[in-house]
């Protein structure tokens, strides 16, 4: 086994870890709650694709293997997860006063009430895409790497949709005000931003790219009404290994948790008898260590 | 100010109220399985009656049985497998009398078993007792009814591992590690002497894994746990592909097989799958690419239905309950056949004496019997319990010094990804 192998895999996993942590951290800056469910975010995406794929079916040709009706099902599937967080936003979160804690408890039992409209809906079972599932890429597997080309798209599609973002907070209005937001709320609506606009945009995005997520996680594994619940631990580690509130230390934090993770077999390679079942624990041991170390996270900053 | 001191109020009795909640609720669960129970006088046989034909009234067993609870399916099929095994038996009679059960209800719960165990052995002073449905249930009534009387417990229906760990406490119903020594005669046969294994990480998992490495003389490339509801195994995927054992034995459930498979083909990988059967299942055809599992055999636990006895018995419970019988009603039926087997062999209605019959009516050496009726003419011939092999219609029973069934299983494969049976085999 190559360790490149591995790497591969931690990449395409990382890729999904990023999309989900993003969102994540974003509500946390602007919202400033941890929302529990923001898993159940992604799983709504998910499902919404797997309608969308069913009724628009493949729309005649492909890009490295995934039918042009994929990538509309992913836009759809990432719209409704952000659809379905602006109304749980301005219904139910907007309107409770009660503090970080009480709206923590809240999203879980949203977070309930996603999983079992999913669960009433589909059914309690796990099902797939339609999509015919490919072999390795050929010309890959001298050099130990065994990716198939929907694992390709799935860390391109993740690395245009983190650029974007990038380019979206760097250099547009809106990034601005969302940066000046996450940084002072209290400052940013006296200089004259509209926080309530900006608080909704957060979400849009941040459910978004979840719901995107969502998508390219039933590609990768497949789709079941807990499928992004059992992300959501890992989510959380990122976001915090990255340091909460942190746009790019989510990227980040994403990006070594999914690593670690898949890295696991690396160490029973090296002599450390320390099993693949034990990866989550050594991920969050990670995390732990780096927090005593920085206690802000990786790209946390000092308040 | 005052609304916000109330509602930190309110949130404190909030969390007050359910951390007594909380420890309520756990303290529910410690079992008093060991309290000490009944003095033990039961089964001594001092009302019981003669087997020389003596006229005096029915052989009384007694059963326990989930009519009610969380397990009350099950109870339903046992009480029809039951009740059409008491028809076929009083058809002949044992010793010219009948056989009576006295059903209690367990209400699928320990203390609810070991009442209706109590009131059977101690009131009802029956020799013979079948039951329970539910593993804890049966172990439960084992610990502080049985154990220190003479009573024979036969469980019906319990397939939990530790029953084995009770050498005195049989059972019908095959444990779930005939599946493991199945396994791996099957890979043995298959000429593989490397294996790698993942099982999921529970009690399940590891029991069935254990069992397999102690059956297993090949080697074992691989052995390594996995967590449920992972999102990803393709660690595990690449760690069993690089063992390099070409066979792989997945312990697992339907959708973490359903993701390795997708994964092994993703990546690749080519060996010769094999599972036990909580990996089998419709989701998983869906769920994987054709031909990505092409040969897997798997082994499930079942009623020998190509049998001609167990046809018989089919026929008649269909025609009794217009449906289908399920293994669980098999075991019941075997269950009063054995049982009855037991009093028509033995010298005397007593515990002491049915625990000297109650294995040997079923096991060699001895003829080879299907039905009750021709072991009963062999017994009503003078024939004494070794003489007689009952096959059951849930499989040969053949109890071992465990108090185990000999493990009926049908082995099935995947072909053009479509499950195909295989065959039975006895594990």
């Amino acid at each position: 086994m190559s360790v490149l192998e591995l790497v591969a895999n931690g990449l395409i996993f990382s890729s999904i870890l990023v999309l989900g942590s993003i969102g994540l951290s974003l509500i946390y800056s602007i919202a400033n709650f941890a929302n529990f469910a923001h898993g159940d975010t992604m799983t709504v995406g998910a499902y919404s694709a797997l309608v969308t794929f069913g009724a628009v079916g493949g729309l005649g040709g492909s890009v490295l293997g995934l039918p042009y009706g994929f990538f509309v099902a992913l836009l759809v599937g990432a719209a409704m997860a952000a659809v379905v967080a602006i109304v749980t936003e301005k219904v139910v979160y907007e309107s409770l006063d009660i503090g970080s804690i009480g709206l923590l408890i809240t999203s879980i039992g949203i977070a309930f009430i996603y999983r079992g409209l999913i669960q009433i809906g589909f059914g309690a079972d796990f099902t797939r895409f339609d999509i015919v599932a490919l072999r390795p890429i050929e010309w890959l597997i001298p050099y130990g790497i065994r990716v198939t080309h929907h694992d390709v798209a799935i860390v391109i599609s993740a690395a245009v949709l983190v650029g974007g973002l990038h380019v979206l907070l760097q250099y547009t209005d809106l990034g601005r005000k969302m940066r000046a937001m996450a940084d002072n709320p209290d400052l940013a609506r006296i200089s004259g931003i509209r926080t309530k606009r900006i608080t909704l945009w957060t979400w849009v995005i941040g459910a978004g790219l979840a719901g995107a997520g969502g998508v390219f996680l039933g590609l990768f594994n497949q789709l079941a009404p807990r499928m992004g619940f059992n992300l959501l631990l890992l989510i959380f580690a990122a976001v915090i290994l990255g340091g909460i509130g942190s746009i790019y230390g989510a990227m980040l934090g994403g990006f070594l948790i999914g690593m670690i993770s898949q890295l696991t077999p690396v160490l029973e390679m090296v002599g450390i008898p320390i099993g693949i079942e034990y990866s989550n624990a050594i991920a969050f041991v990670i995390m732990v260590v780096v927090l005593l170390v920085r206690p802000t996270g990786i790209a946390g900053e000092a308040t | 100010m005052v609304d916000d001191i109330k509602r930190k109020l309110n949130r404190r009795n909030l969390i007050k109220a359910s951390g007594v909640a909380g420890i309520t609720a756990f303290a529910g669960c410690i079992s008093t399985s060991d309290d000490d129970s009944g003095d033990g006088d039961g089964g001594e046989g001092s009302d019981g009656s003669d087997s020389g034909g003596d006229e005096s009234g029915p052989y009384s067993i007694g059963m326990v049985d989930s009519l009610t609870g969380s397990l009350s399916a099950f109870g339903e099929r046992n009480q029809r497998g039951k009740d059409l095994a008491l028809g076929r038996v009083n058809e002949l009679g044992i010793n010219g009398q009948d056989l009576d059960i006295i059903v209690e209800d367990s209400g699928s719960e320990n203390q609810g078993g070991i009442s209706a165990a109590q009131k059977l052995v101690n009131q009802d002073s029956v020799p013979f007792l079948i039951g329970a449905v539910g593993s804890g249930v049966s172990i439960a009534i084992y610990e502080s009814v049985i154990q220190e009387t003479d009573v024979v417990q036969l469980s019906q229906n319990s397939t939990g591992l530790n029953l084995t760990d009770f050498p005195g406490l049989l059972r019908m119903s095959p444990t779930g590690r005939a599946q493991s020594l199945a396994l791996a005669n099957i890979i043995a046969d298959d000429g593989y002497d490397s294996v790698a294994l993942t099982y999921v990480n529970n009690d399940f998992g590891q029991s069935l894994t254990d069992a397999f490495v102690d059956a297993w003389d090949g080697e074992i490339a691989y052995n390594s746990a996995h967590d449920q509801e992972q999102s990803s195994y393709s660690s595990v995927m690449s760690e069993m592909n690089n063992s390099g054992a070409d066979a792989w034995l997945f312990i697992t459930y339907q959708a973490e097989f359903t993701t390795m498979v997708n994964e092994a083909f993703s990546s690749g990988y080519e060996a010769q799958f094999y599972g036990a059967d909580s990996a089998q299942g419709s989701g998983v055809l869906e769920g994987t690419p054709e031909g990505s599992m092409e040969g897997m055999k798997i082994t499930l636990p079942s009623a020998p239905i190509e049998q001609e006895n167990y046809q018989a018995f089919a026929s008649a419970f269909e025609e009794e309950y217009g449906q289908e019988p399920t293994s669980w009603a098999a075991y019941a039926y075997d269950c009063v056949i054995n049982a009855a087997l037991a009093i028509q062999a033995a010298d005397e209605f007593t515990g002491a004496a049915l625990q000297e019959t109650v294995r040997e009516v079923s096991r060699p050496s001895g003829e080879q019997v299907s039905t009750f009726e021709d072991a009963h003419a062999i017994l009503a011939d003078g024939g004494g319990a070794s003489d007689v092999d009952y096959q059951g219609v849930s499989g040969p029973i053949d109890f071992d010094e465990n108090g185990d069934p000999v493990g009926f299983l049908q082995v099935v494969t995947v072909e053009d990804h479509e499950y195909v049976d295989a065959g039975f085999i006895e594990g």
